[in-house]
């Protein structure tokens, strides 16, 4: 009898969790979409310019999220572009080249690299762009470029870690089958084990892009501004999409920028899904246990 | 067709054009003449109440001249002096006058292109519509907590204030509370903008902002009888006035010196009074 | 050879980097934090208030909303997240756990300005009418937000856990006529117990690092809380806010202490859910 109750209590109070979990989020992102759905649009991005005249350049867009997609964009290219061949590389050296004793060590940094909170890569690289900017050159503020290298060092240890974990990963047969034939080392991991990891490397990478599209805390302190227009230069402010979502919630300045902010949050949610699908569909559960770990 | 005649021609068009133009565009376009052919970037940052007025002149500016960057961020007035002595930005804007040991330390030259208020703002669901300065004081102490004190339903008070960097707090401080500690408990909003949409949506809450960024999503409180508007900030009626204040390291040159130039044209003044600010000219 | 020893070199030198990095952050914080403990305010610091016009510095109450803040997420999150985990890895059947691990696996894809931005306008006005008292913005709406937030960390490292529970141990327990919940109860979580402490504190860290749901929730306030309907501030929302005010002053210093006690929790964190998951893989094999 009580065994029952308990079984009841215990099945339902699971149920009931499943419910306020998915009642809560689909709750908290139906609203962004009800509410925003309706800001959808050519103008959402463009203002009153017109697409093809933003599009070529020719003119600059005010009143629309042109400026800050495109900051978002660049700054993610250029933060992936500086963190891939770095993290790739060391994840390559910790799964086959590091001894023991290296991994482990390693290994912790890099645990603690995952896990420190962005605003603290932020807060570093402003501390560092300031003082560059008064010991090397004038010309140095917190910029694109600064940004780009703080979100590089949040998503290092992500690249490190699934292409580290994907190389570990492939069944003993592939890793001795090219050196039985005589490959050597260099041989082995170049044509055989990467193009085998490929898959769950790949599936790092996208994951890390859209992890440096969403962060706030690293960009808001190394030169994001509200208003700047498309980026000139790597040493130029710039907008990018999650600021402006944020600058939007605490100060609009009425309706037509609130539903702005409404829209670009629909935005950002696409893209951040469409890659959250894109890296689902290439890895096989590999990356599944290192992704939720830390922010 | 002779060739002066021709030429009469050209002319006659180029004025009809011109003028065509002045009417499509009310403000003076010439105004924006010193910056074509120009190029480059003028960061800003710092005033929070300063921020529509300066994105307006940089849509305007970029609109005509697409070789031209301005970015304007915002951080408050604190952020601005400091980051325009350390030369990390071109102009920084404040909401207060600098301190004299800013203006000594970073060789600070103020421009000072408009006037403000700084007013108490509440939600415009609140049956309260005026308070004495005693209250004001009150309640941004904490001694006052609840809206039936003053009046109102008995609903506690939510008070809003802003960060330490802030001019309009500076000047709030100064001269409407007269420097009394604002309760920490207060929370704290890190623009003009953001304390206006937080009292906006708070319906009993109560904070201030630049009288010029009040509009009715916020109700202005009378203080001791005198509501902050443009024209008892103008009249000097209402006290708690202070500059609008755009600041550089040295004397301004090149483009940064052609932009707050323009701040003083007259389409700049223009700007600045359909922002919700007293012109200076 | 001697390519491969080149390119073994680089790699190294790869993964040397990211190590520096790391050391690079600590050290950068300990160099420019340093003044204040040579000056004598450090440890004052710690319990005092945030009081700038009168030169006081102390990030007292900052600490205090941070762990108000975290722990209350944390406290929310973990009934809810075991409950997921155990309907996903144990006691559901039917395509609807199955739904339910996609939708959080989808979770941690959601960026978190949204969340905050969603919350802003969904959650603060919920909870001031519900309260009655207050704006909103306040440690219980941050908590909240914040448990949603972390809740996908829990329930992915609790029903990892769970589906590593040796199957013969299951087996044994269904001989003997265990119903699916007394399985769970009797030997699912006894047995990952390790695995259900790491999720919890890899959540906390998650919870302490995260600033936007606290600076754009939580109200900001610099006075120590007092309930959790009143606003707070923590460590990372400070970090955020002050950061842009000033670079040489015993203001922005105190950011660089904020600073180290965030790089020193984690470190602990780390350090410890490493130890248990180490000393869980012996135990496994």
């Amino acid at each position: 009898m009580v065994t029952r109750l308990i079984d009841r209590s215990v099945t339902a109070f699971a149920w009931l969790s499943g419910l306020v979990l998915t009642a809560s989020v689909v709750g908290l992102m139906g609203y962004v979409l009800i509410k925003g759905m309706g800001s959808l649009s050519p103008r959402l991005f463009f203002g009153n310019t017109a697409p093809l005249d933003a599009l070529l350049l020719r003119r600059q867009v005010f009143d629309g999220i042109f400026p800050a997609t495109v900051g978002t964009l660049t700054l993610v290219g250029l933060a992936i572009f500086i963190a891939m061949p770095i993290g790739i590389a060391a994840g390559i050296y910790m799964a086959e080249f590091a001894t023991p004793r290296i991994q482990s060590v390693f290994g912790l940094f890099f645990d603690i690299l995952a896990g420190i909170p962005s605003i603290l890569v932020g807060l570093f690289g402003f501390s560092v762009a300031l003082f560059f900017h008064h010991r090397v050159s004038d010309r140095i503020a917190p910029c694109l470029l600064i940004s780009a290298l703080s979100l590089a060092f949040l998503v290092l240890p992500y690249l490190i870690r699934t292409t580290q974990t994907a190389l570990e990963n492939l069944p003993r047969h592939v890793r001795v089958t090219a050196p039985a034939l005589g490959a050597s080392r260099l041989q082995t991991i170049i044509y055989v084990l990467l193009p085998q990891a490929l898959s769950g490397i790949v599936s790092g990478v996208i994951l890390s892009v859209g992890r440096c599209a969403e962060d706030t805390a690293v960009i808001m302190l190394t030169g994001v501004v509200a208003t700047a227009g498309l980026p000139s230069s790597l040493l130029s402010s710039y907008e990018a999409l999650p600021f402006f979502i944020y600058t939007i919630s605490a100060q609009y300045a009425d309706q037509a920028e609130l539903m702005r902010g409404y829209g670009a949050a629909i935005v950002l949610l696409a893209v951040c899904a469409l890659l959250f699908t894109l890296a689902t569909l290439i890895r096989h559960r590999l990356a599944d246990h290192l992704f939720y770990g830390t922010r | 067709m002779s060739r002066t005649e021709g030429r009469l021609h050209w002319l006659m068009a180029i004025s009809t054009l011109v003028l065509l133009l002045a009417g499509f565009c009310p403000a003076m376009a010439g105004d924006l003449d010193p910056f074509s052919g120009m190029t480059g970037t003028v960061k800003i940052s710092g005033g929070t109440a300063h921020i529509p007025v300066m994105k307006e002149a940089a849509k305007r500016i970029m609109q005509n001249n697409p070789d031209i960057r301005i970015t304007v961020a915002g951080g408050g007035s604190g952020v601005g002096i400091k980051q325009v002595g350390e030369g990390l930005v071109d102009i920084g804007n404040s909401g207060r006058k600098p301190t004299d040991e800013e203006i000594a330390k970073y060789d600070l030259k103020m421009f000072k292109w408009a006037i403000d208020g700084v007013g108490v703002v509440a939600n415009p669901e609140n049956r309260v519509k005026a308070l004495s300065k005693n209250q004001v004081k009150a309640i941004f102490a904490g001694r006052i907590d609840n809206w039936k004190a003053v009046g109102g339903m008995d609903k506690a008070i939510n008070v809003y204030t802003r960060d330490e960097a802030s001019g309009t707090r500076e000047v709030f401080w100064k001269k409407a509370i007269d420097k009394e500690d604002i309760t920490p408990g207060a929370n704290v909003v890190v623009s003009n903008g953001a304390m206006k949409s937080a009292v906006a949506n708070d319906p009993y809450g109560i904070g201030y902002v630049s009288v010029g960024h009040i509009d009715a999503s916020v109700m202005p409180l009378a203080i001791d009888g005198v509501t902050p508007t443009l024209e008892t900030v103008k009249s000097g009626q209402y006290p708690v006035a202070r500059g609008l204040f755009s600041n550089t390291r040295g004397e301004p040159t090149g483009l940064t010196q052609t932009f707050i130039a323009f701040l003083f044209s007259e389409t700049g003044q223009k700007i600045a009074a359909e922002k919700g600010f007293v012109a200076v000219k | 050879m001697r390519t491969e020893r080149l390119v073994q070199r680089l790699l190294g030198l790869a993964a040397g980097c990211s190590v520096a990095v790391t050391l690079l952050i600590f050290g950068f914080m300990v160099i420019l934090g340093l003044p204040l403990a040579t000056g004598g305010t450090f440890f004052r610091m710690f319990t005092s208030a945030w009081l700038p016009h009168q030169g006081v510095y102390g990030i007292a109450p900052m600490v205090a909303g941070t762990l108000s803040i975290a722990s209350l997420a944390v406290v929310f999150s973990v009934p809810v997240s075991l409950g997921c985990a155990a309907l996903i890895s144990v006691l559901g059947s039917g395509p609807l756990p199955a739904l339910l691990h996609r939708l959080v696996r989808f979770m941690t894809g959601i960026p978190t300005v949204v969340y905050g931005f969603a919350g802003i306008f969904l959650l603060v006005p919920l909870v001031r009418e519900w309260a009655g008292r207050g704006s909103g913005m306040c440690i219980l709406s941050a908590a909240l937000l914040l448990g949603v937030l972390i809740a996908p960390t829990m329930i992915l490292f609790f029903s990892d856990s769970f589906a590593s529970v040796p199957r013969t141990y299951l087996e044994a327990a269904e001989a003997l006529g265990a119903t699916p919940v007394q399985k769970l109860l009797h030997v699912v979580i006894p047995c990952s117990w390790r695995g259900l402490t790491s999720g919890v504190v890899l959540a906390l860290g998650r919870a302490v690092g995260d600033t936007l749901i606290a600076l754009m929730i939580a109200g900001n306030a610099t006075a120590m809380p007092g309930s959790v309907l009143e606003p707070a501030r923590t460590l990372t929302a400070h970090i955020a806010l002050v950061v842009a005010a000033d670079f040489d002053s015993l203001e922005f210093r105190t950011l660089f202490a904020c600073g180290i006690i965030l790089y020193l929790c984690t470190t602990v964190m780390v350090i410890f859910t490493r130890r248990i998951g180490a000393a869980w893989e012996q135990q496994r094999w």
